[in-house]
């Protein structure tokens, strides 16, 4: 008995200290969106605050927000999602042929893209933990896969005559906060709920952090990477959603350019790639900053190849920094032990 | 070939002699039954798989590019690191052998040592990032990825017309079509199916396999890879070994950007955009550890093999192109299930022989 206590006391104060860096990192996101908005607003001399702009901007932050928040579930567990893209990219496609080809109503492809999204990330957790083939190699395989399904799906033509009803959800955009930015927003509120609220939620990060000691507290962490993955593709299914709705048509390009911006999100944002931490909030922001150095990039006409540099570099300033200053931290006598690992370790 | 830090080769011999190991689980023969058993069937099928020039010549190409691929990633893996950053690598040492090819008119072995530096020098950047922060090399490498996808896209738009470096010294034509068949020794010549360009694969296998197989630096890599507190324990400086082994897969990277450039003729960014998958397809087919500690040099150009025959024989079959990645994907996995009970084998064998 005394030991699970000690266990449950260390659990809750490596959370709290959790969540006051993630705080922390949040904090400094938030002013660097809000100094880069302001720098580009004052750059394009005002327009970049006035309606039709915001709307464009958030227009197409809802997407990286979803897939950042899906890759970001999976790293909870301390797993990796390479599937983010394909598997995206085969929902948005089959959405697009079930209402083009096979006149299926909107609601109904819905539900089926987000439940076959769903069922693959399942299928994805399942085979892991069946073979304990490493989950890395497998999503590597389940994108083989998903990529292949879906050009098979479209093959090279543009699917685009479906639902005019999604469509115009897509592009509806009361007081110029579109529907989608909306629903990536309640998505992410959702998803911090569950993580920091239900027990559900505390048993993924248990897992995560320290499987050992999840064990031994009876949990088990074969189920929580079932479940990680499992919600990680519902989100993902959530983000073709949005991403069929906004686009004038799909084809299978669609989630190909997915993959670096889901790890990016969540890296800058603060989340460990051991496992055992989420920062919700920090990945959200960090879609933010993509997408800033995107708009940014627009504004300036520069070469697309800008978006990618800056990126690369802010990822590794990031982790590099945040590393070092844990280093000093430790260095100095003063500092609590039981700090987070910032960018990942090992 | 494979070098695996476990046991002390010959403590296992002695002691597993009578229980050695079925033939089967030897993941390189069955490879290579599997390369040939495939290369005859699809040529049973489809008579044209066997045409030396117009299809096995391209092929063997293309393993051999790939195989260097995977080499490099397979260094990467050796010390329990990736290289996701391995096309963009190669895309960069590419554009330092068209730069040098274009505007110094260098000649072409010069040219081929430029790419081989920038490679390295870049793959020593990375591990020296990994090592000196600590950050996870998944972590370090995507981020190098997007860095080098800008910075490689960048600099051919600022440096040429139409985002290409064409000119050709002299010799990489020859590179690109020449086969054993034009090296004759009095009457006698080499197949026409084998290209010129595999010299640089067999190199690259024969210095890794040295390297892993016969030197302390080889082995010191190895157990930085299978257990990392243990290689620091015993003395040798990880961090410097990680620094290594990231430059050499920086090189390979490199020398892997420039076949594939000899081979289309043009120095363009998209070199390497497809490079990722088959670099840890072929290496972990062939039997090397994702955790790192175990390599397989020869295994990796039997897993490249075996994706290459299988993608050109189900292209000549007349299966699709969308129907490609599905038929590989189920291969990759149903491949490390097999590798999984061979981990699982071998796991048994260390605990049996502590």
């Amino acid at each position: 008995m005394n030991s699970v206590n000690t266990l449950a006391g260390q659990g809750s104060r490596a959370a709290g200290a959790l969540r006051r860096f993630s705080r922390s990192t949040a904090a400094m996101l938030l002013v660097v969106v809000v100094a880069g908005y302001v720098a580009l607003g004052i750059a394009s001399s005002g327009a970049f605050f006035e309606g039709p702009s915001v709307r464009v901007f958030l227009q197409y932050l809802a997407t990286p927000v979803l897939i950042g928040l899906a890759q970001m579930v999976a790293l909870c567990v301390g797993q990796l999602n390479l599937a983010v893209g394909a598997l995206g990219g085969f929902t948005a496609c089959l959405m697009g042929v079930l209402m083009a080809d096979h006149g299926v109503p909107a609601e109904v492809a819905v539900l089926v893209g987000l439940l076959t999204a769903t069922a693959i990330g399942l299928a994805t957790g399942v085979v892991i933990v069946a073979t304990r083939i490493n989950g890395f190699i497998v999503t590597l395989a389940t994108m083989t896969i998903l990529l292949g399904a879906q050009y098979r799906l479209t093959g090279t033509r543009t699917v685009d005559g479906y639902s005019r009803t999604l469509r115009d959800l897509g592009t509806s955009a009361p007081l110029n906060i579109p529907l989608v930015f909306v629903t990536a927003l309640v998505a992410a509120a959702l998803l911090a709920a569950f993580m920091y609220r239900t027990v559900a939620g505390r048993r993924l990060l248990a897992a995560g952090g320290n499987p050992l000691a999840a064990r031994l507290s009876g949990i088990s962490t074969d189920r929580q990477i079932v479940v990680a993955h499992t919600l990680s593709g519902l989100l993902v299914g959530v983000a073709a959603v949005t991403a069929t709705a906004s686009l004038p048509g799909v084809n299978r390009s669609v989630g190909g350019d997915w993959l670096l911006p889901s790890f990016a999100a969540p890296i800058i944002g603060g989340v460990a790639l051991t496992g055992g931490s989420v920062a919700v909030f920090g990945t959200v922001l960090a879609a933010f900053v993509t997408r800033l150095i995107d708009a940014a990039r627009a504004q300036f006409s520069l070469d697309p190849s800008w978006v990618n540099l800056l990126i690369g570099l802010v990822v590794l300033g990031t982790v590099a920094g945040g590393r070092l200053h844990q280093t000093r931290l430790e260095k100095s006598p003063q500092s609590p032990t039981a700090l987070p690992q910032p960018g990942g370790a090992q | 070939m494979t070098t695996a830090v476990g046991p002390p080769d010959t403590v296992t011999e002695e002691r597993t002699a009578p229980r050695r190991l079925p033939f089967w689980v030897n993941q390189r023969l069955g490879l290579l039954l599997l390369v040939i058993a495939l290369s005859v069937l699809f040529g049973v099928l489809r008579p044209a798989f066997l045409d030396q020039r117009l299809v096995l010549f391209p092929l063997l190409r293309d393993i051999s590019t790939l195989t260097v691929v995977a080499l490099a990633q397979l260094v990467a893996l050796s010390v329990g690191h990736m290289n996701l950053a391995v096309g963009r690598m190669a895309a960069f040492g590419a554009l330092f052998a068209g730069l040098g090819y274009d505007r110094l008119g260098v000649p072409m072995q010069v040219g081929l040592l430029l790419c081989l530096a920038a490679g390295a020098a870049v793959g020593a950047l990375t591990g020296w990032l990994i090592a000196r922060t600590g950050v996870s090399s998944f972590v370090v490498t995507l981020a190098m990825d997007f860095a080098l996808l800008g910075l490689v896209s960048l600099l051919y738009s600022a440096l040429t017309d139409d985002a290409a470096f064409t000119t050709h010294p002299s010799g990489i034509d020859a590179l690109r079509s020449y086969s054993l068949a034009d090296i004759c020794a009095g009457p006698i010549c080499g197949s026409p199916a084998v290209p010129q360009i595999a010299q640089f694969t067999v190199l690259a296998m024969l210095g890794l396999g040295f390297l892993y197989g016969s030197t302390r630096i080889g082995r010191e890599l190895l157990l930085t890879g299978a257990n990392p507190a243990a290689a620091e324990l015993s003395g040798i400086p990880t961090g410097r070994r990680i620094v290594l082994a990231h430059t050499l897969s920086g090189l390979l990277a490199a020398l892997a950007g420039f076949m594939a450039a000899a081979g289309t003729g043009t120095f363009r960014a998209s070199i390497g955009d497809d490079f990722m998958l088959p670099s840890f397809l072929g290496a972990v087919l062939g039997g090397t550890l994702l955790t790192g500690g175990v390599v397989s040099v020869l295994g990796t150009l039997l897993g490249t093999a075996l994706v290459g025959v299988i993608r050109k024989g189900l292209d000549l079959l007349g299966v699709g192109l969308e129907s490609l990645n599905i038929y590989l994907g189920c291969v990759l996995l149903l491949a490390l299930s097999a590798d999984r009970i061979r981990a699982v084998v071998s796991y048994r064998k260390v605990v049996r022989s502590t």
